[in-house]
This record gives structure tokens, C-alpha cells and sequence, in this order.
């Protein structure tokens, strides 16, 4: 045929043509929501940000991941932090919505794992943020290296209690992994040293760190330090040692940020607190689920790092950035 | 050579043609339109950027203006210069008008008076300073960055002299100086709510993700939308780098992104407005436009080939069938007519070439006509030529013959006169076997030795394989008969006339040898002229039989001759075997 030429090039501009398209209008030139944005559910400890400002500091950094990546994420979670099944309904419910991937941050270390196996099997990847669990079913871990945060406030406190004090320390809920990696790490920090009293768990609830803490000053005359292992522990606990008045023989050891933590810092209540970085947890949190999503390979653990704060450095330019975080507006 | 088909050429040169132009144009064109896309941002951008910091300069000037209030205020210089002893009243009286300030300006947090001596006065929002800052060490601090009669502006940062609120603030301190000495005995600060500055900088749309964001002289950040990824290490900005340009426009790529940072230095407060705008959000437009250029160019491109196409069909389509028919004729077929679906010069070549054609077909046909009736003619006449001597001469013997009363010779003679003239002429083919012709031959040579008796004698020896071969008739005889009477009738003594027949690589050979007076030179050209010469005189036979065999079997074959003279004349004729024609 002797028209095969003009058919080829004919073709071959047609085809071309269509290409084009696909690829401009693949790329979102001309309907930018053509292409379904992905969904990532996240699930917090406790959606309560007023009690718990670290986790409204983790919102912020999944919107702004959200936000730069286009993912569509959904943040959920219980009121309280000690409602773990509460959360693992949630997770049961999120699963079922079958989201391009889950970030998760468990309330518990061991009870949480039969869902992050199903999660696994359901094949949705699985971002471990903040509070891991007692299994390899996340894809990756984000999060303080928890054992180096406890040695850190048991460091803090050692620079004001003597060997040989008693100290007591303080934990939240007894079954979260950060609760058991603080406490382990601080305990090991603390061994030897000094003299330990039990641990106190209060469920992350600040009146019952309070009372706990009242009774514990007022029944243990000999306590020089009380290691407080989260924020609402360290609320609790600043609170009765500041109503006992004896912030100057007990050396208390925050964790976390929240405004009252931070007063209590500033009069001296809590000496030290150990600071996360909950944006970042956020951030990368959804950073890592895109990855996962995309099928890229990801680190198994990703350490956002801790930094102790004290009154002395609270308001050096680079910690007041870390501990008043400015909200990025609308 | 390798033919090439019009219509291939002209679509690749179509095609070659358009595909350069439009990339060229496509080239030019994206290269300015990015050139102007480009310069438009980088122009209105700094536009943009210019007029938030003069906003920025204004909101810092309107605080000094507060500061400067507030310095040159009495009640303020008397509450510095009161050491020690603090009066409510005048405390009161400061604050009051500090709060009337603060309720017109929202954007203002917070109006600080801090002495040397460590007392102050805090026009807030929710109350009183917070009595955890040490404010004697706090003056000397502030003290340090302040020059006298000069505002010091702060970078963003938490302001933590007012109790249970930690604002995000930039501040503006000027130094109270006591009169005499000079020296600085009190500080004004005056606290930006550092919302207002955002906000500024937000509202200002540099694209989709185009941002605005505020550097101080040393290159801490005042304000960044991000914020919060710059401090946890997520997001950098190419801060040395901007700092270095000391305004104006930067590319760079950042996280993989191509972008253009415009910079704008304010002298007032040592800031660096900086905006980044993504460049391929800039070229959105440019990615449509390049989007329908292409479109448009392949649409053209296919018109193009199309256009490319119909021309050359229209040109190679009568070439094409002009062709064909010229094949036509070449292979022999005259018999067509040449035309053309054109209405252009090939038209014109079509009907010139059918005329041509038509006319070479009419020339073949004449020719052809002519040359039949020509060889027809032709042969008639040759064989009607054939010895009118001979018959006059044998006639003239039998009449002598008869008057001398030898009435047996005359009887002889006559039968073998109507023997000759049977075997010449009764046969209508031009064709009879050799056999036939030597006893033609003979009979003729029978008769002329009735008349020359002893004078002729004759031997004829042929190859018998021979005797069966077609020869084309009367071939022999004007010959012999040339032989008798221009050999033997003028010589003296007895002459021989010997005929002889062979196979001589495919042709048959046939001699006729006399011993005769044979010829001159001069005779014999004469003769060979005769042979040529259709009007020569001499040699009428002869050239009889040369022009036959010359129509038949074509100018390699016909009859030579050698002559010596006194001694003989031999004529040799040359004729193909007539293939298939043996009996």
C-alpha cells in the first residue's frame, strides 16, 4: 500500500496526541482532584489536646504533612488516653474503612497487637508512631527513643539528688510502650544510685498523679526526687509539690511541655522536663505512611530525639521554638 | 538508482519541514515565555515583597513612635527616675495610659517600663508580670543590645514578662537616659503581636505554595509559615545564600523543587523580607499553553502530511497512469489510449504522448502493409523475370530443329522444354526438395546440349543427404544458365559446367563451377554491382536469385563469385537449412 507512510505518520501523530493528554491531564494540568487523594488514618492515645497539648502538637505536624503531600488524613482517638479499648475499637473501625495506610499510636504495648496484625494481613501499611508494640506488625517505628528520654530524666534528676536518696518514680499507663521504656530506662539510670520506691502508675490521669504525689511527699519524708514520666504525671505531681511547699528538698523531673508543666519550670516546681518532638512524630508519621504507600523502602526506626529543658535554657531562641510551638495559621 | 515516488519525497519534505518549524517556534516561544514568566514574577514578586516590608517598616515605625511616647513621657521619666520609692498613683496613671494605647492598637501586646533598679510596669493583656523574670538582670540584658537614642528591634520570640501567657512577640526597646549623665536608667518595650506579622506574610498568595518569610541580619528566622518544620529540621531555606544577596532574586532548587526567592532588605529593622515562589506553578500556564501548542502543532502537522499528500497525489496519480500506459506501449501494445485524469501540464504530456503513440501505431501498420505487398510484389515479378532467353533461344532450336527434319531432337526437346517449365512453375510453393531442383537442373541442361552438343558438357555431384532439404525454388538454374553464356558459349574447345551440394555448418552450400573464359577484375565488380544494383543490366537471373534469397533468409546469406580469367568462373550460393522442412 502505497499510503502506508502517510498512515504511519498520521498515526503516529494521533497517538502522540493522546499521549499528551494522558500525560498533562495525568498530572492534574487541568482537573488537579482527578487523581483521589490518599488516605491515611491516624489514631491517636487521646484526641483530649486541652489535657494533653503533646498530642495537639502531633495534629498539627500530620495537617501540615497532610497539607505538603496532598494526603487526605483523618486524626481519631479516644477521650482519655487510659481508654485503651476505646482506641481498639477505633483502630477495628479505621481497618474495616480499609485506608491507604494506617498511623498508629498505641495506648497499649501488647494489646493493640492483634489488630497490627490484622492491619498487616488486610496489607495496609502500618506507621507506629509515638507508642509502639510489642510486635514487628508496624512497618516502621517513629518516635523519642522512650529509654533514652527515661535515662535522660534520670540524669536530670541526678544532678540534684545525691546517691543514696530516695526517689521515687512516676509512670502513666502501665501497659503503653513509652510508659515501659521511660520507666526501664530511667530505673536503669537510677540503679544503684540511689534508693527507688515503687513505681506509681496514674493512667495518665493529672488527679490522680496529684494524690498519688501528695501521698507519696507526705508519707515518704526521706524523698528527694520523683522522676514524672509524662506530662499529666508531671502536672499532677508539680501540683502537690508545690502545695507541700518542699520544691526545695524534692527535685521533681518532668516529661512533655504542656503550659503548666512549663510554669511549673519557670517557679522551680519541676526542675528538668524532658521535651519530645511531637510536630515532627506527625510530620514524619505521615511522611513515612506516603513512603509505604509508594512502596519505598523506609527505616525500620526513626528517632525524633528528646532535649532536656530546664529553667536556664527554657527561653534560649532555639528551645522556645521547641517548647511554644507557633501554630502555622490557616 | 533508487527511484523515489513524489509522493514519498514530498511528504518527507512536508513533514521534515513542519516538524523543524514548529519545534523552532515551539523552542522560541517556550524559551520567552518562560523568559517573561520569569521576569513578570521575579517584578511583581518584588513588588509584593517591597511593600510588605514598607508594611512591616510601618507597624515598626508606629512602635518606635509608641517608644518614643513613652521616653519623652514625664510620669514615664519620673517613675525611672523615682529610685526605690514607687508611687501607686503615678504607677496607675502610667499604666492607664500604657492600656489606652493597647485598646486602640490591637496589633500592640504588650507596653513594658523596666528600670535599672529592677521595678516595672506592664501594660498587658490578662494582667501583671511575671514575678519569676528577674528584671534587674533582665534590664542589663536588654540594655546590652539597645544604642542610646536608637530603636533595637528584637527577633521574633516568647515573651515571658507577662504571667500565664507565653506570646509570640517582637519587641522594640529604647533606653530612658537620665538627664544630667546620660546614662540609662530605664527601657520601653514595646511588644508586636507577632500574629500581625504573619498574617501579613500569609495573606500574601505567591502561586499555589509560594510563601513569605522573614529573616533578621543574622539570619534567624522572625517569621516562616513552616515554622515549625524549620525548627524540627524538615525544611531548610538557603539562608546564608539570601542573606548574601543583600536583595534582589535568587534561584535555587530546594527539596528538589525548582524555585525563585526574591529578597527585599529593610533598613529599618535589619529584616529580610524573602519570597519563594515555585517556578512550576509559575509555569502552570506556560505547561497549558505548551500543552495546546503541542496539540496544534501535531494538528498541523497532520494537515501538513495531508496537504503533502493530495498534492502528490494529484501530481503522481496521471504521472502514474501515464506510466502504465507508456509500459504498455513499450511492451508493444500500441493499441491503447492515452489518457489522463488531470487538468494540468501532465494532461497536456498525456494527449502529446497519445498522438506519438497513435501516429508510431499508423507508421507501423503502413510499413508493414507496404513491405508485404512490396515482397509479394516483388516475387511475382522475380519469377515472372525468369529466362525469356532461354524459352526464346530453346524455341528458336526446336524450329530449327523441326526445318532440318530431326523431329526426334525436336520431340525431345520440347518434352524436356515442357518438363523444365512444369517443375518452374506448375508448384505454387517457393519452396521444393533438392532432388527436385537438380532434376530441374538437369533438364535444363539437357536442353541446352541439344544446342551446343558437345560443346557443354556438365557433372553434378550433391551429398545425398542432401537430395531430401528444402531449397527455395530455381535457385540453381539462372546460374547455370549465367554460366553457359558468359563461360562456355565464348571460350573455345569443349567447356564443364559442374554443379556441387554440400552441409557446411548449417547452411546449405551449392557451387556452380565452370572452365569457361571467366572474368577481369573489371567483369567480375561489374557483376557483383549487378548483384547489388537492381538496374544493372548485366546479371538479370542472377540478381533475381540474390534479391530471393536476401528477402528470405535475410543479407547473411546470397550468392558470391570468383572468377580467373581464361580459366573459369565459380558462383557459390549460401542458403540456411530450412529447419524442420526435411522430407
Amino acid at each position: 500500500m502505497r499510503n502506508r507512510s502517510v498512515l504511519l505518520l498520521l498515526s503516529a501523530a494521533i497517538l502522540a496526541a493522546a499521549g499528551l493528554t494522558l500525560l498533562y491531564r495525568g498530572n492534574g494540568l487541568f482537573s488537579p482532584g482527578s487523581e483521589s487523594p490518599r488516605r491515611v488514618t491516624v489514631i491517636f492515645k487521646t484526641v483530649d489536646y486541652e489535657t494533653t497539648p503533646f498530642w495537639g502538637n502531633v495534629r498539627d505536624g500530620v495537617f501540615s504533612a497532610g497539607k505538603d503531600l496532598g494526603i487526605d488524613v483523618s486524626i481519631r482517638g479516644p477521650a482519655q488516653e487510659s481508654d485503651i479499648q476505646g482506641q481498639i475499637d477505633i483502630v477495628r473501625d479505621a481497618v474495616r474503612e480499609k485506608p491507604d495506610a494506617i498511623v498508629l499510636a498505641a495506648a497499649d504495648y501488647n494489646l493493640l497487637v492483634p489488630l497490627a496484625r490484622e492491619i498487616r494481613r488486610s496489607g495496609i501499611p502500618l506507621v507506629s508512631i509515638d507508642s509502639f508494640i510489642n510486635s514487628d506488625d508496624a512497618d516502621v517505628r517513629i518516635g523519642t527513643d522512650s529509654y533514652e528520654g527515661g535515662q535522660k530524666c534520670a540524669a536530670a534528676l541526678m544532678r540534684y539528688a545525691h546517691s543514696g536518696d530516695t526517689v521515687a518514680v512516676m509512670s502513666y499507663v502501665k501497659g503503653s510502650s513509652t510508659a515501659i521504656d521511660r520507666e526501664s530506662g530511667a530505673r536503669d539510670y537510677l540503679a544503684g544510685k540511689v534508693k527507688l520506691l515503687e513505681t506509681l502508675y496514674c493512667n495518665a490521669d493529672a488527679d490522680l498523679a496529684y494524690s498519688q504525689a501528695a501521698r507519696l511527699i507526705s508519707h515518704t519524708p526521706s524523698l528527694r526526687g520523683i522522676v514524672a514520666l509524662n506530662d499529666p504525671t508531671a502536672r499532677g505531681a508539680g501540683r502537690a509539690l508545690a502545695e507541700s511547699g518542699k520544691q526545695g528538698t524534692i527535685a521533681l523531673i518532668g516529661f512533655d511541655n504542656s503550659f503548666l508543666v512549663l510554669k511549673y519550670v519557670e517557679r522551680g516546681v519541676i526542675r528538668d522536663t524532658v521535651v519530645q518532638k511531637p510536630f515532627n512524630m506527625g510530620y514524619l508519621g505521615i511522611t513515612a505512611a506516603q513512603e509505604l504507600i509508594r512502596r519505598k523502602r523506609v527505616p525500620r526506626f526513626i528517632n525524633t530525639g528528646s532535649v532536656d529543658i530546664s529553667r536556664g535554657n527554657m527561653f534560649l531562641p532555639e528551645n522556645q521554638k521547641l517548647l511554644f510551638p507557633v501554630a502555622e495559621g490557616p | 538508482m533508487k527511484i523515489r515516488r513524489i509522493q514519498d519525497t514530498l511528504i518527507r519534505a512536508f513533514s521534515a519541514l513542519i516538524v523543524f518549524a514548529l519545534l523552532l517556534l515551539g523552542f522560541l516561544a517556550y524559551y520567552y515565555l518562560h523568559k517573561i514568566l520569569i521576569q513578570n514574577a521575579e517584578e511583581t514578586t518584588m513588588q509584593l515583597v517591597s511593600q510588605l516590608n514598607r508594611v512591616i517598616e510601618n507597624y515598626i515605625s508606629y512602635m518606635d513612635d509608641i517608644a518614643l511616647m513613652a521616653v519623652n513621657n514625664e510620669d514615664v521619666r519620673g517613675f525611672i527616675g523615682n529610685r526605690g520609692a514607687d508611687s501607686p498613683g503615678l504607677r496607675a496613671k502610667i499604666e492607664k495610659s500604657f492600656e489606652a494605647i493597647r485598646t486602640v492598637r490591637r496589633d500592640i501586646d504588650s507596653v513594658f517600663v523596666i528600670t535599672r533598679d529592677g521595678r516595672a510596669i506592664a501594660a498587658t493583656q490578662g494582667g501583671g508580670l511575671n514575678p519569676t523574670v528577674a528584671l534587674r538582670e533582665r534590664f542589663a540584658e536588654l540594655s546590652a543590645g539597645v544604642v542610646p537614642d536608637r530603636p533595637s528591634v528584637s527577633s521574633a520570640h516568647v515573651e515571658n514578662l507577662v504571667e500565664s501567657r507565653y506570646p509570640w512577640v517582637i519587641s522594640l526597646v529604647r533606653a530612658v537616659r537620665a538627664e544630667p549623665s546620660g546614662a540609662s536608667m530605664g527601657l520601653i518595650q514595646v511588644d508586636l503581636n507577632y500574629e500581625i506579622i504573619a498574617r501579613l506574610c500569609r495573606n500574601i498568595q505567591l502561586g499555589k505554595s509560594g510563601y513569605v518569610f522573614i529573616l533578621n541580619h543574622a539570619g534567624d528566622i522572625v517569621y516562616h509559615p513552616r515554622q515549625q518544620l524549620i525548627y524540627g529540621n524538615l525544611k531548610t531555606e538557603l539562608i546564608p545564600e539570601i542573606l548574601s544577596l543583600n536583595g534582589g532574586n535568587l534561584s535555587a532548587v530546594v527539596d528538589g523543587r525548582a524555585i525563585l526567592y526574591t529578597a527585599v532588605s529593610s533598613r529599618e529593622t535589619g529584616w529580610e523580607v524573602v519570597a519563594v515562589s515555585y517556578l512550576d506553578e509559575l509555569f502552570s500556564a506556560s505547561r497549558e499553553a505548551e500543552y495546546y501548542f503541542i496539540m496544534l502543532s501535531l494538528l498541523v502537522f497532520m494537515g501538513a502530511i495531508g496537504v503533502a499528500f493530495l498534492i502528490s497525489f494529484n501530481i503522481s496519480k496521471p504521472i502514474e497512469s501515464l506510466r502504465r500506459s507508456m509500459q504498455a506501449v513499450e511492451s508493444g501494445n500500441f493499441d491503447i489510449d492515452i489518457t489522463v485524469n488531470a487538468r494540468n501540464e501532465i494532461f497536456q504530456l498525456a494527449r502529446d504522448c497519445d498522438i506519438a503513440v497513435k501516429k508510431v501505431r499508423d507508421l507501423i501498420e503502413q510499413n508493414r502493409r507496404e513491405q508485404e505487398l512490396k515482397r509479394k510484389l516483388e516475387l511475382r515479378s522475380l519469377q515472372a523475370q525468369i529466362n525469356p532467353h532461354f524459352l526464346y533461344n530453346t524455341l528458336d532450336s526446336i524450329i530449327w530443329m523441326i526445318e532440318l527434319g530431326e523431329s526426334d531432337r525436336a520431340i525431345d526437346m520440347t518434352s524436356s522444354l515442357a518438363k523444365f517449365f512444369r517443375i518452374g512453375i506448375s508448384r505454387g510453393s517457393e519452396t521444393i526438395s533438392v532432388r527436385t531442383e537438380i532434376e530441374y537442373v538437369q533438364t535444363y541442361l539437357e536442353i541446352q546440349k541439344q544446342r551446343y552438343k558437345d560443346k557443354l558438357s556438365y557433372e553434378i555431384i550433391f551429398a545425398p543427404e542432401l537430395s531430401d532439404h528444402q531449397i527455395l525454388k530455381l535457385l540453381i538454374q539462372p546460374l547455370v544458365e549465367n554460366a553457359i553464356y558468359h563461360g562456355i558459349k565464348n571460350m573455345e574447345g569443349p567447356g564443364l559446367i559442374r554443379i556441387t551440394g554440400s552441409l557446411d555448418d548449417g547452411a546449405i552450400v551449392i557451387r556452380i563451377r565452370d572452365n569457361g573464359v571467366g572474368m577481369r577484375a573489371e567483369q567480375l565488380d561489374a557483376l557483383r554491382d549487378g548483384l547489388i544494383e537492381p538496374n544493372h543490366a548485366n546479371g538479370v537471373g542472377v540478381r533475381n536469385v540474390q534479391e530471393r534469397i536476401h528477402v528470405y533468409f535475410g543479407l547473411d546469406y546470397g550468392v558470391s563469385f570468383e572468377s580467373t580469367p581464361g580459366a573459369g568462373t565459380v558462383a557459390t550460393i549460401r542458403i540456411p537449412v530450412i529447419a524442420g522442412d526435411v522430407m
